[in-house]
């Protein structure tokens, strides 16, 4: 069954026309990885999803509903959690308080800690610092956790590996791959052996129009297919 | 003293300079200063912290705030002549100032809520200025409509309301002593209340739910959206909050000779406000208290040493400036400010 349907967006910040017609699909249990350049339109793909850059035309459904015009919290209370590029880990609160805010209901808060402990253990070791004095790669295992416990039946990852060191990519690269076998994933990744290894399928974005789509089983990362829109 | 002596004997000005500090250690004197410091702290504290959660979550510098507060102490005042009497004795009297901050903080808060829906929301996306110009008409407005309700029912409304300080209870007017110290009975209430008021925003930011939502939302409110919080609704939970809170501060105003409720209290309290607001660093409650402290302890000590041994009253006043200035310069974010806060 189809968890996320988009269909034939375009969306623009401002005059510019960034998203022109974008269509893609994620089924259910399924990781699908969304590729292409820095700047063809990839972020916006998920910000749009979000409805925190609403497209102009086109539709977005969740599991059959169209949520365009819905708001931010609307989507996301529908099941659909974002771990955005740049992490955006509240940095004054606590790292269980980050996680606090992310549990929907109040009384499966201790399920959602425990939940997000057992994965990343080092958060538990560091449940009472403030998200700013976290290292990059711990910071990033928080935005992770926080898609975690949101019980979500989407999620929507935005360059998971980006500034990370080797070691803490494959901590990540695990976690993802435990996540996914819970949720399905919309995958944003510039690492494309991390984003074949993680997805069952692929599309290719290009100037803000999918321009290849298949299954990763099909294609390698030093494929033709791939370099001709990936290679910088 | 010193003034005195700068013109006739500079040399011995500074024999003068110790002589006032030692005086100025006695119990006595120490302990009225301090206690007269930390009044102020309370009501800074109480009118700068709706300030600076309006300004930390929603990035609004919200110019009505201090005309809101005036509102309180004669919304507070008219619940108190309404229901004292020249009979009423001073508990119960004590026992009616709650029952009118209940009133007070229900209202304004209401009032606060319906301007965020009503006005404040339809400028999120507008450049700052616009929300200053709307908020800055607001509070002609409302001072407006206030000399207009005033002069109907026959009040003056430049001079401090005498029938709202009269409700006072009799204990709170009189100088407190114990040994040597010897201190306003209204500045203790004002403390107890300033304490009260901000130990309760300080437990409902950090021990409910909703709290966190707050904290979260003033950070980063995007992505307090993507995590299912409706953040609107947020914003306008904070400016009720905020409000109801300027209207508590206004409604203990209405008793300290040092204010009173008059139309020009809006004014006289959003400036204070304002520079407290900035030296702990927009949008942080937790530096907003400890500014209001520090302003309050050093207006008190000004006020004290300008009007004892300066004799020049209108000095206190430019040390909180002066502390603002220092901050901005070598705090620019002040003293517990984040560089970014607010957004929606």
């Amino acid at each position: 069954m189809t968890v996320l349907e988009v269909e034939d967006v375009h969306t623009y910040y401002g005059e510019s026309h960034i998203l022109e017609g974008v269509s893609l699909e994620v089924d259910d249990g399924e990781v699908v990885a969304l590729m292409g350049r820095n700047g063809v339109g990839k972020t916006t793909t998920i910000r749009t999803i979000l409805q925190l850059t609403p497209p102009l035309n086109g539709a977005v459904r969740f599991r059959g509903t169209d949520i365009v015009d819905e708001e931010t919290h609307e989507v996301a209370r529908r099941g659909i959690g974002w771990i955005p590029e740049d992490r955006r880990v509240f940095a004054q609160l606590t790292v269980e308080e980050n996680l606090r805010v992310a549990v929907p209901n109040q009384d499966e808060i201790a399920a959602g800690l425990e939940l997000a402990y057992d994965a990343f253990p080092i958060l538990e070791e560091r449940r009472e610092q403030r998200a700013e004095t976290l290292s990059g790669g711990q910071q990033q295992m928080l935005a992770l956790a926080r898609g975690l416990v949101g019980e979500n039946e989407l999620l929507l990852v935005d360059e998971p590996s980006e500034g990370l060191a080797p070691q803490i990519v494959a901590t990540v690269a695990e976690s993802l791959a435990d996540a996914a076998t819970q949720t399905s994933m919309l995958l944003v990744e510039q690492n494309l052996p991390l984003a074949l290894d993680l997805a069952d399928r692929f599309y290719v974005l290009d100037n803000g129009s999918v321009v290849d789509d298949g299954e990763t089983d099909d294609v390698s990362a030093d494929s033709d297919r791939l370099r001709r829109y990936l290679s910088a | 003293m010193i003034n005195t002596l700068l013109a006739v004997a500079p040399e011995l000005v500074p024999l003068a300079l110790v002589d006032s500090f030692i005086e100025f250690l006695h119990p006595s004197e120490l302990s009225r200063v301090l206690i007269d410091g930390l009044s102020k702290a309370a009501i800074y504290a109480m009118i700068a912290g709706g300030l600076t959660l309006i300004f930390g979550l929603m990035g609004v510098l919200n110019f009505a705030h201090g005309s809101l507060t005036m509102v309180g102490a004669y919304l507070g005042g008219a619940v108190m002549v309404l229901m004292v009497s020249s009979t009423t004795g001073p508990l119960a009297r004590v026992a009616f100032f709650f029952v009118a901050v209940a009133v007070v903080f229900g209202a304004l808060s209401a009032v606060g809520g319906a301007l965020e829906v009503t006005l404040i929301r339809r400028l999120y996306d507008r450049p700052p200025i616009a929300q200053i110009l709307l908020t800055f008409g607001l509070t002609l407005i409302i001072d407006e409509l206030m000399r207009i309700i005033l002069e109907f029912y026959d009040i003056q409304p430049r001079a401090d309301w005498i029938a709202a300080w009269g409700t006072k209870p009799w204990f709170l007017s009189q100088r407190l002593s114990v040994g040597p110290i010897s201190v306003r009975g209204i500045a203790l209430f004002e403390i107890v209340m300033g304490v009260l008021t901000v130990a309760g925003i300080w437990a409902f930011l950090t021990r409910t739910r909703y709290g966190l939502f707050i904290r979260a939302g003033s950070e980063d409110s995007e992505m307090a959206s993507a995590l299912g919080i409706d953040v609107r609704r947020v914003f306008t939970v904070v400016f009720a909050l905020g409000t109801g809170v300027a209207g508590i501060a206004g409604a203990l105003l209405m008793w300290d000779t040092h204010w009173g409720a008059s139309v020009p209290l809006g004014a006289e309290t959003l400036l204070p406000a304002f520079v407290v607001v900035i030296i702990g660093g927009l949008g942080t409650f937790r530096g907003t208290v400890a500014a209001a402290l520090l302003v309050g302890l050093v207006d008190a000590i000004m006020s004290w040493w300008f009007v004892n041994e300066i004799k020049f009253s209108g000095l206190p006043q430019l040390t909180i400036f002066l502390i603002l200035v220092f901050v901005l310069i070598v705090r620019p974010q002040g003293l517990f400010g984040v560089e970014e806060v607010g957004g929606h």
